[in-house]
């Protein structure tokens, strides 16, 4: 009479039984690992891809380890020279043509970039930018070295010695990048009251012969110069080797920025008093893991500073300093 | 409504024992598919635990073998005379010392590509590096390095990774054992050796060893500092954590980090007193299990889901038949004693009830039997005694008849009278014999009409209508004449004009034996008519002899289809007719 009633009864306890071990197994497994590691994949599009530049070495270092971490799905794309600007345009739209999760960008120029940078959002990829600003605010978050701060670190290092008879030089890279002028807004915040002592500032367009003859002519415009900053890895060593081929080592005191063999040789030797590094590792890292944060979820656009570090001559043989001034290399 | 079907399902025996299946089945799945996975994530965890510490040993072996090749470097150098001479001769050194030693460095390197370099340094700042074309780095600043301070003070030291610094314009990545070499006796002259791993080897070993894609392996001096890690320069920026305390407490084994994600194994050298740590992802270890888990849970499914189905097909063999029984049981219960018992197919338990139960059934269908029969039997008997007795009034009045009629000397009619009576008699008082044929019912009748006849004389006339093909069958005994007595004193008697007549017919309809009894006496009223089988209005003066004993004797013979039935008009007669069925009593 009731025996189908029966059988349903009996099937949905069954059925209950089966869907209650599915829960089970459903919650055990979320508690267990939450399963966030899906595959995503970034494409990293540095300034260039060369074996012998520390810098982007550490970057693609950094990039790497957070991929290994995350279990990102991660391929580095990039030009052969910094300066081919279109030739990372390029490469911009075959990454685009990937389609992948996100793009951490590297911009190789401040205003050509810009159109092509736009194309990844509009693709619906995100978009973070590592390293050099662009003209316009575009990308989900910034990873770069604060290099406000960076110039600050560099004239606090001098601000004990400066007095009112201090005669300040600052020999720049590019005139008009974003980076020539934060580092020296820092330096001259750093500077406080002592920043009318900045006698004149010379930029070297990123060349070490530049570098060299503006610093000439600088200090032969102003003999009595006694602080130096040079700021870029260019300037920095250019500005270093007219010192000491004037035989200034003595009376200048001198602050470099990045850092290269031949400016820790001179930081060794003493031609340099303290230079301020970036730590282009951490760069990669956080672009990378940020590219993979902001495809998991929607964050808000920010800045992220990867920090710097100034190294005297009694620092670069700490454990941490040597890591970042003697990157390692297989060839070594 | 739900509810009540649902508690009354988990009431009945099939629900009892389905639930009771699907729970015995379902604790057993799950506690199996619980207790295997636990013992495979054992079983796996310490596979990777062995697996990982194996290729761990395998690295402090080789870091052994390397730190043991300076070691014996050393020694040889330390122990070299050339080395001393060079070092501590006093004035110029003689040119052929310095060509020795250089050469010996060469062989030396020569053999150990991972040698980066070797160098004797004196406190006097006398040194040979590798070759004599070698320069040592003038910002050197070796009183500041703790490897020359700690075997220029007669020890030996093994850095952990560094930068070195002290060939010009060279910074390479190298792990530095450094040993003293004492100057000749009391000269209280000193000296140190270093010998550079290249660090690359070491650090070969490390990337060149997979822990699975979040695995990776770093290393730690006995102080603690990093010798080896990928993520060297993370850690000192604080985005990556180690917890180096708890690594360092061990010497050899496991531990996990703080959210448990990451296992450590340690193994420590006895030469170096350095850990080389393997780090396995938890989850990345464990993903096997979570491939072994599905498989787990999809059969526990397919198991509960089997035995389900099992389950309902045994219920159905083992229930059907006890639910057949009790539908069975039920209409019985009901009062349908004749119900069909399927037997069942199978020859358990139930299969013995069923049988019991049909023994059971068939005993009381049989002793209803009986006593039904018996109840007839014993009531036959009763209606044949009752109708067996001749009305004694009868009896008085005939022979009163027949009294006068011998007095007025009419032999003849004395006669006929006494033999008519005799037949009666004989046919009463031969009472075993309760079947007789229609003829001799008719026969019996007749002699009774006879008798009445010559005492009513010309008040009554009768006659008989008689289908000859039916007098043969048998028939109850006494059905006829009461019928003729009852026609006599309730219609005739009382008729006060005109001739009594009656009429017997019988005759055949169809396959039954009608017999009327017709008279045209005063009839009876239709109140009458319908209380004609009421037993209060029998006649106490004729014995409770009459119409019903003849209706109930032919319904307990024949059944009750058949019977008697009165037709009947005041005033003009009554008409009562007997329906049996054209057969000899007895067949069926």
């Amino acid at each position: 009479m009731g025996k189908k009633q029966n059988r349903k009864v009996f099937i949905a306890s069954g059925v209950a039984t089966i869907l209650m071990l599915l829960a089970i197994y459903s919650i055990s497994t979320y508690t267990g690992s939450a399963r966030t590691d899906a595959g995503i994949s970034v494409i990293l599009i540095p300034k260039v891809i060369d074996e012998d530049n520390d810098f982007w070495g550490a970057i693609t270092e950094g990039a790497r380890l957070a991929a290994q971490e995350k279990n990102i799905d991660l391929a580095i794309m990039g030009t052969a020279a910094e300066t081919d600007v279109n030739g990372q345009n390029r490469i911009i739209e075959e990454a685009i043509e990937k389609k992948p999760n996100a793009i951490v960008l590297a911009p190789s120029a401040y205003e050509e970039t810009v159109p092509y940078a736009r194309k990844i959002q509009e693709a619906g990829i995100k978009l973070v930018i590592i390293d050099s600003k662009l003209s316009e605010n575009l990308g989900a978050a910034f990873v770069a070295t604060d290099n406000v701060e960076g110039g600050r670190k560099m004239s606090e290092f001098v601000k004990d010695d400066i007095d009112e008879n201090s005669v300040i030089g600052i020999v720049g890279h590019v005139k008009g990048t974003s980076t020539a002028a934060e580092r020296e807004q820092g330096i001259r915040e750093g500077l406080g009251k002592y920043e009318s002592q900045i006698a004149d500032v010379v930029f070297c367009d990123s060349s070490y012969s530049k570098a060299f003859q503006v610093t000439c002519d600088m200090i032969e415009e102003h003999p009595d110069m006694n602080i130096i900053f040079g700021m870029n890895e260019y300037s920095a060593v250019g500005a270093a080797r007219a010192v000491k081929a004037l035989g200034l080592e003595q009376q200048i005191t001198m602050v470099g920025f990045d850092s290269s063999l031949e400016e820790v040789e001179m930081l060794e030797a003493g031609v340099f008093d303290a230079i301020v590094v970036q730590r282009p590792m951490n760069m990669g890292y956080l672009g990378v893991s940020m590219a993979y944060q902001i495809s998991l979820s929607t964050e808000m656009p920010q800045d992220i500073d990867s920090g710097s570090v100034l190294i005297t001559s009694d620092t670069i043989y700490t454990e941490e300093n040597q890591k970042l001034l003697f990157p390692f290399r297989e060839s070594n | 409504m739900l509810g009540k079907k649902k508690s009354s399902y988990f009431k009945s025996l099939q629900g009892k024992i389905n639930l009771s299946l699907l729970l015995i089945v379902a604790i057993a799945v799950i506690s199996f598919m619980l207790i295997s996975l636990q013992q495979s994530k054992k079983v796996i965890r310490e596979t990777s635990v062995e697996y990982t510490a194996q290729l761990l040993k395998m690295v402090n072996e080789n870091i052994d073998s390397y730190i043991g090749n300076m070691e014996n470097i050393a020694q040889i150098v330390t122990g070299d005379s050339d080395v001393s001479s060079y070092l501590f001769s006093e004035g110029t050194v003689d040119a052929l010392f310095g060509t020795r030693v250089e050469q010996e460095f060469k062989t030396l390197m020569e053999s150990r590509k991972d040698i980066y370099n070797i160098g004797i340094i004196g406190e006097n700042h006398r040194y040979l590096i590798n070759d004599k074309e070698t320069v040592m780095n003038p910002y050197a600043n070796l009183e500041g390095q703790e490897w020359y301070q700690m075997a220029l003070a007669g020890g030996e030291s093994l850095t952990s990774s560094h930068v070195q610094n002290v060939v010009q314009n060279e910074y390479p990545w190298v792990v530095t054992l450094s040993k003293g070499i004492l100057g000749p006796k009391d000269s209280g002259k000193r000296g140190v050796l270093f010998v550079d791993l290249n660090y690359s080897s070491i650090r070969n070993l490390c990337e060149n060893l997979n822990l699975g894609t979040k695995g990776y392996v770093f290393i730690l001096d006995a102080q603690g500092n990093l010798i080896y890690h990928p993520k060297q320069q993370l850690i000192y920026s604080g985005f990556w954590e180690e917890e180096f305390d708890k690594v360092q407490e061990i010497k050899n084994g496991t531990v996990y980090s703080k959210d448990k994600q990451r296992m450590y194994t340690v193994t420590r050298s006895d030469v170096t007193g350095w850990s080389v740590v393997g780090v396995t992802d938890e989850k990345e270890m464990l993903a096997s299990l979570e491939k072994i888990k599905v498989l787990y849970y999809l059969m526990a499914v397919a198991l509960i889901g089997v035995a389900m189905m099992l389950s309902v097909t045994l219920m159905d063999v083992i229930t059907k038949p006890l639910f057949n029984l009790r539908e069975t049981m039920k209409r019985v219960e009901n009062g349908e004693l004749d119900v069909e018992i399927k037997e069942p197919d199978s020859a358990d338990e139930i299969a013995d009830l069923v049988q019991s139960f049909k023994r059971m059934l068939a005993e009381i269908r049989q002793l209803i039997d009986r006593n039904v029969r018996e109840q007839r039997e014993k009531r036959k008997s009763e209606l044949n005694a009752l109708q067996a007795q001749i009305n004694p009034h009868f009896l008085y009045n005939t022979l009163d008849s027949i009294i006068w009629m011998a007095e007025d000397g009419n032999t003849k009619d004395v006669v006929l009278m006494t033999s008519s009576l005799a037949r009666l008699l004989r046919r009463s008082i031969s009472n075993k014999n309760e079947i007789v044929t229609l003829r001799e019912e008719v026969e019996y009748t007749q002699s009774y009409l006879v008798i009445q006849k010559m005492r009513y004389k010309d008040k009554l006339e009768y006659a008989f209508d008689l289908d000859e093909r039916v007098l043969g069958i048998e028939i109850v005994k006494l059905l006829i004449q009461p019928l003729v007595e009852n026609s006599i004193y309730h219609g005739l008697k009382y008729k006060e004009n005109g001739k009594g007549m009656l009429a017997v017919s019988v005759a055949k309809e169809q396959d039954d034996i009608i017999i009327r009894v017709m008279d045209n006496g005063v009839g009876m009223t239709e109140e009458q008519l319908e209380h004609i089988f009421d037993e209060r209005v029998i006649d106490h003066k004729r014995n409770g002899v009459g119409v019903l004993n003849v209706h109930r004797r032919i319904q307990l013979h024949y059944g009750p289809e058949y019977g008697l039935s009165f037709e009947s008009e005041k005033g003009v007669g009554t008409t009562a007719t007997i329906r049996i069925p054209y057969r000899t009593l007895g067949e069926v």
